[in-house]
């Protein structure tokens, strides 16, 4: 699949993905000379940096840590390229002082380390040639503050078990907000449904596969639901309550990209 | 981001290093929303101690200067020792070697050696409304607020990236709109000379960034050098404005906003805070560089009077020449008057392990970058209490 960010560094690199989930220090943190990660609070401390894709949310700590990452391209230890959520200066300035591609705006946890991934540092892409994309729309419905959970049927092709809002796969040709309304249909016979609020994709990897998870939340007349066969069970909870059940990934990001804090 | 003719030819056909500056600094004004670049007056560069930036910074910086001319006014920060007194301050050859790499770059591309944090004091210094990129946050805040300069805080690739090209994005305090205040402090306590000092730290911790307007203060230029250096040191404030004492107080729209007030409990809450030792093996003076004047005073302080622990003094070359008559003075007590370098980018922690020192940027530092405890007082104090 091809994840559209942002270029900040120029160039093309590719390589092995190395992904951390935290912020990343390069000054103390990483070794100029050998690429090895040194920082003991790193959740990829020991790994080496040199010809892989380096993929975290953000740089942190003192500025000297760009012209760690100058040296690590100057000794030939950079990172083929780097990926970040957000790109901040540290780690702007010293992937522009050693010309290491960089591309932003990219969600890290669509990438697992050992992904094989090739950065288009010009065009702000990166492409991950052996993982599937997979579109999906998720219908979050209100009534009263409350908002309906579906749990899937044990037999359910993916996440069987869980717990999910309205949902279903979306065609290349479909576009995501008539298939939130099919499937409102299809799933709870509940009619009248009013769009509300549309968030930006929310991507969850599950094995070789990312959802890209188009959020909708849509304001509803009734909570009188007709399941279908797809769902065996439904509740109207409050948002606040979604923690306290084992759900399909990243739920409640999703219904955070369309449902204000506190509302 | 809209370029002008000059500025594409810079990127696309620049020397090598003049063309990784154009890149960074297009790069920079994207992340931060710019929609062009500005011509500036002047720059100022940090990373010049070889403490501070390592082999790392070495390799960049001597790298850089081989294809790169600064085409502004640029002075840089200061060194990591005294070119010519660094053996009595414990440095090694391996270290003076290094860091004379470092100077000879910065020299080669043209940057004056002021080696001072206080450029504004060394032949540096913006007329109000230029747009100017420097590094080195106390010099930024103190050109913004004491000045009505406008700069953001540059780290230093990005200011020697605005030297080498004549340009810095504009965003952040190059923007009137983004020059009003943030804050209302009032100030309740008796704020004079060291004070200055302690009400930056104090105002900086509690504020965290953003811009105050101080109500209840007055102070020379000198007094406004210590809070920005303070202040600059606790949080990310870049600006300040002082009613009826800073030049943009009047654009700085500070009704409706938040306020806090500082007692004269709070910088005696402040001074214990950062006082982290009890006997001192060492007086460090200096963080941000005294003036010529202030190294008079501190001449005038020491009473005739030898002091019984060392005592070192941080100043810029030029004051150390414009003050010769003090400096031999404090010398002659058996002080040390350096210059080129600054109280926590050096090695103080050759000869020290607890520093006593009115200066608040130093409180800051010297814990986290020379490994010191750190004893706050102000210099007639301190004078006192070791002599």
């Amino acid at each position: 699949m091809r994840l559209a960010g942002r270029s900040v560094s120029a160039g093309r690199g590719g390589g092995p993905a190395l992904v951390s989930a935290k912020p990343m220090s390069f000054l103390g943190g990483v070794d100029p000379a050998t690429g090895i990660v040194r920082d003991p609070a790193s959740d990829i401390r020991g790994e080496c940096v040199a010809g892989r894709v380096l993929v975290f949310p953000s740089g942190k700590g003192s500025t000297v840590g760009s012209y760690v990452l100058y040296g690590l391209a100057r000794h030939g230890v950079a990172p083929a390229a780097i990926v970040n959520e957000r790109t901040e200066t540290i780690v702007a300035t010293g992937c522009i002082l050693g010309g290491i591609p960089l591309v932003d705006r990219i969600d890290p946890t669509a990438i697992l380390t050992g992904d094989r991934v090739a950065v288009d540092g010009d065009a702000g892409a990166v492409e991950l040639p052996d993982v599937i994309e997979r579109r999906a729309a998720t219908a979050f419905l209100r009534n009263r503050g409350r908002i309906l959970i579906l749990k899937r049927g044990d037999t359910a092709p993916t996440f069987p078990g869980l717990w999910s809002a309205v949902s279903g796969s979306v065609e290349p040709t479909e576009r995501p907000l008539a298939r939130a309304r099919d499937e409102i249909l299809e799933e709870t016979a509940i009619r009248g449904a009013r769009l509300v609020a549309r968030g930006g994709p929310v991507f969850v990897r599950h094995d070789a596969t990312v959802f890209v998870v188009f959020p909708f939340l849509f304001d509803v007349p009734t909570r009188q639901v007709r399941l279908d066969r797809e769902n065996t069970d439904a509740r109207w909870v409050r948002p606040a309550e979604l923690p306290e059940y084992h759900t399909v990934p990243r739920l409640s990001d999703a219904l955070a990209a369309v449902l204000p804090q506190g509302a | 981001m809209r370029l002008t003719a000059r500025q594409r030819e810079m990127r696309d056909h620049g020397t090598p290093s003049v063309r990784t500056a154009m890149r960074l600094l297009i790069a920079l004004g994207e992340i931060y929303g710019a929609d062009r670049l500005l011509p500036i007056a002047s720059a100022h560069v940090a990373g010049a101690s070889y403490k501070m930036v390592g082999d790392p910074g070495l390799e960049f910086i001597a790298d850089f200067a081989r294809d790169a001319r600064v085409v502004v006014p640029t002075t840089v920060n200061p060194l990591g020792m005294d070119l010519e007194r660094w053996r009595e301050q414990g440095i090694s050859e391996e270290f003076a070697a290094k860091q004379r790499r470092i100077a000879e770059a910065y020299r080669a591309m043209g940057v004056r050696e002021s080696f001072s944090c206080t450029p504004y004091l060394v032949g540096n210094r913006p007329r109000f409304g230029d747009h100017v990129a420097w590094a080195e946050s106390s010099a930024a805040c103190f050109a913004n607020s004491v000045i009505g300069a406008r700069t953001n805080r540059e780290g230093g690739p990005s200011a020697l990236a605005a030297a080498v090209t004549g340009f810095t994005p504009d965003h952040g305090l190059h923007r009137v709109e983004e020059r009003r205040a943030t804050a209302i402090v009032d100030v309740r306590a008796r704020v004079r000379g060291y004070a200055f000092s302690l009400l930056g730290l104090q105002v900086g911790r509690v504020l965290g960034g953003g811009i105050p307007y101080f109500r209840g203060l007055r102070g020379t230029e000198a007094d406004l050098k210590w809070l920005s250096a303070s202040i600059a040191s606790t949080s990310d404030c870049a600006m300040f404005h002082v009613e009826r004492g800073t030049p943009e107080w009047r654009r700085a729209r500070p009704k409706g906003l938040p306020r806090i007030r500082v007692t004269d409990r709070d910088l005696e809450a402040v001074r214990r805070d950062f006082t982290t030792g009890d006997e001192a093996d060492i007086i460090g003076l200096g963080s941000p560089q005294l003036s010529a004047d202030e190294l008079r005073q501190i001449a005038a302080l020491m009473k005739g009077r030898r002091p019984r622990i060392p005592v070192w003094v941080f100043t810029s070359r030029a004051a150390r020449d414009e003050a010769a008559d003090a400096v031999r003075r404090i010398e002659a007590l058996g002080g040390r008057v350096l210059a080129d370098t600054c109280l926590e980018v050096t090695m103080i922690e050759n000869v020290s392990k607890t520093v006593a020192t009115p200066s608040g940027k130093g409180a800051v530092y010297l814990p986290t970058l020379c490994g010191q405890k750190v004893v706050m007082a102000d210099v007639a104090r301190l004078l006192r209490r070791y002599a």
